[in-house]
């Protein structure tokens, strides 16, 4: 592989979005070149990066090294240490450098801060003693770093092999007490025989130096070693495109739009700690609202008809369906309880378990959905392929009922994530607005869930227009967290 | 090996150099890797008794640091009641080959005659220290008569 693959998301592009409102969909499928349009007005979530692999960010690396090297006029594995400890960002370290190049090789550990003692320098004989083995040995099979500390080169490559077994890499350090300079990559190679020991070496020196570079991340996917490059640091999606894991490029875990990085990890913490109470929300089944049958959710259309009485009801709040086809869906708003500073601590703990629980229930519901509507797919598949081998329509014909599917996972993935983002936020007009236009989402996807779990009896247009409408509010709902 | 032949360098230097906080240095002649000996405050309130300690140094030393253990029970904000002790120059991460035990035992000393309260291993006894030095001293006092190791004689 010699080029970089460019990977961006969007490839569901007939369905566009644009931020002007008066350009509306009537006529956006018309006239347009699909190629001349800038990706970042087709798809608000647009993210430009590349996967790479190990070679090609060695490469990416050891430029970066050779140009400071070759700039500052000093050896590539002490231009490697200064990159390491100045976030690889070169103009900043050369800058640095020419302002006070002594100060900024004591920073990176490169120098010691006070100039070696000349007693350590002079030499009585031909034989020195190494103060770690105890033992005298001839001049020549001792090295020191530039702190000028000599030892043997049998201690200095025990003293690497048991730190490299440690994990430790790139930040091992000259073997005197109280002397914090790093032993650069060729001094150590130049002590590692064993080629597993230097391979360790070299993985973990790697691994260091991603995790140090702002531009690349390492593919959270499990056993994947490919690296994200990208030099747009935002809590954006990437998806990798060997194991297909789709992550935040900020943070490295799951996606999160519109919910921040740390927002995120907050709620995630919180819900780990709270799993006893998960657990209590977690019951798969409910009973209908009308009839008390028992009900088992099998798909993830949260608009339900009891499969005994065909009451339709909502499985979130088991209202009425009817009240939600309207704009005022309002069963995500969490309703607070405005006289609550009064009320006693023991309802006040009761109030906040209970936001807590509205916000989780909807988060796992969506979770729990997004599962439940592979499993739609697959059925979808399977009687496609029924209707395909009986001549109803061909393949292609039906294809628009899987983009249809892709996108009411879209939808549910970025409304699971509204949630923390909307239990986290503070009241007031900016929060209403945003559980206004999450309802609204969330009446939007319902209806596409409903329709695509009966696709056959569902006009292909009508169905159309609901994905249209249902990726305009997913925008609306996004638009803040993507234009920061 | 390695080991063996600094440590029997290094127990030499310790007994040759006559340090007086640290005494009564024994060592099986089988196992050169555990040492007991008698740590001797110079400091009120511990100035009242002796401490035996032992040191348990790995196969891989100097390259891993020694482990320290309170054998004698001390009322101390820094050692545990198992006798541990959170002493960073034998720390993993602070470790250097080049360290000696001979500085590793005035670190050791230096701790035991000055308390660090900011980082505890006995919450309850920092926190005394911090708030009532002078219960502090009455009870770490007490407690050094009662169960702390003869003071050598000289």
């Amino acid at each position: 592989m010699e080029e970089s693959m460019t990977t961006s998301q969007g490839g569901e592009s007939d369905m566009e979005c644009s931020d002007n409102e008066f350009y509306d969909y009537y006529n956006s499928n018309d006239d347009i070149d699909i190629e001349q349009i800038d990706p970042r007005n087709i798809d608000p979530e647009y993210f430009e990066y590349n996967c790479l692999l190990e070679e090609q960010v060695d490469r990416l690396l050891n430029e970066t090294v050779e140009t400071l090297s070759n700039n500052l006029q000093i050896p590539p594995s002490l231009a490697k240490v200064l990159l390491h400890s100045n976030q690889w960002n070169i103009n900043e370290v050369t800058k640095k450098f020419n302002d006070n190049s002594t100060q900024t090789l004591i920073a990176a550990r490169i120098e010691p801060d006070a100039p070696p003692s000349s007693l350590l320098l002079t030499r009585l004989s031909s034989y020195v003693y190494c103060s770690v083995c105890a033992t005298l040995q001839h001049f020549e099979n001792f090295h020191n770093l530039s702190c000028a500390h000599m030892f043997c080169n049998e201690c200095w490559t025990m003293h690497f092999e048991v730190q490299i077994n440690q994990g430790i890499s790139t930040g091992i350090a000259c073997m005197a007490r109280d002397c914090i300079v790093l032993a650069p990559e060729d001094f150590v190679l130049k002590h590692l025989q064993r080629p597993n020991m230097r391979e360790k070496y070299q993985q973990f020196s790697f691994q260091d130096y991603v995790k140090s570079h702002p531009f690349l991340r390492f593919c959270p996917g499990p056993n994947c070693s490919i690296v994200v490059h990208s030099k747009d640091i935002k809590a954006k999606r990437a998806t990798c495109n060997q194991c297909k894991t789709i992550f935040c490029f900020k943070c490295g875990c799951d996606y999160h739009a519109p919910t921040d990085c740390h927002v995120i990890k907050k709620w995630l913490t919180k819900c780990a700690d709270d799993s006893e109470t998960a657990n209590y929300i977690s019951a798969h089944t409910k009973d209908c609202p009308k009839c008390h049958i028992c009900i088992e959710k099998n798909g993830g259309c949260n608009h339900m008809q009891c499969y005994n009485c065909k009451h339709d009801f909502c499985w979130m709040c088991l209202g009425d369906w009817k009240s939600h086809g309207s704009e005022y869906y309002e069963c995500s708003r969490y309703r607070e309880n405005p006289n609550i500073a009064h009320e006693s601590v023991h309802a006040q703990a009761r109030e906040a378990l209970k936001k807590y629980l509205h916000y989780y229930e909807r988060w796992e519901n969506h979770s729990k959905s997004l599962k439940l509507e592979e499993q739609t797919l697959e059925k979808l598949r399977s009687r496609i392929n029924q209707n395909v081998m009986s001549g109803l329509g061909t393949w292609i014909d039906w294809q628009y009922l899987f983009t249809a599917a892709n996108l009411l996972a879209k939808c549910r993935y970025t409304l699971q994530y509204t949630y923390p983002y909307a239990y986290y936020m503070e009241g007031g007009s900016r929060k209403e607005l945003f559980e206004y236009q999450q309802a609204q989402l969330e009446a939007e996807i319902e209806n596409l869930s409903w329709k695509i779990e009966r696709a056959e009896t569902t006009n292909r247009g009508d169905l159309e227009n609901q994905m249209d409408i249902a990726e305009k509010r997913r925008t609306t709902l996004l638009k803040d967290f993507l234009d920061e | 090996m390695a080991a063996t032949r600094r440590l029997q360098k290094e127990l030499g230097d310790i007994r040759n150099s006559g340090l007086k906080s640290f005494r009564d240095i024994q060592v099986d002649e089988t196992n050169i890797l555990t040492w007991q000996g008698l740590i001797v405050p110079d400091n009120p309130p511990y100035n009242k008794g002796a401490f035996k300690i032992e040191i348990n140094f790995p196969a891989e030393y100097p390259f891993k640091p020694p482990k320290i253990n309170f054998k004698t029970k001390i009322y101390h904000p820094n050692i545990d009641e198992k006798g541990q002790v959170c002493l960073p120059i034998i720390s993993a991460e602070n470790w250097k080959p080049a360290t000696k035990t001979e500085q590793v035992i005035q670190a050791l000393v230096a701790l035991v005659n000055e308390p660090e309260p900011e980082h505890p291993l006995r919450g309850d006894l920092a926190e005394e220290y911090l708030k009532d030095k002078k219960k502090f001293a009455k009870n770490a006092e007490d407690y050094t008569k009662k169960h702390s190791e003869k003071r050598p004689a000289d």
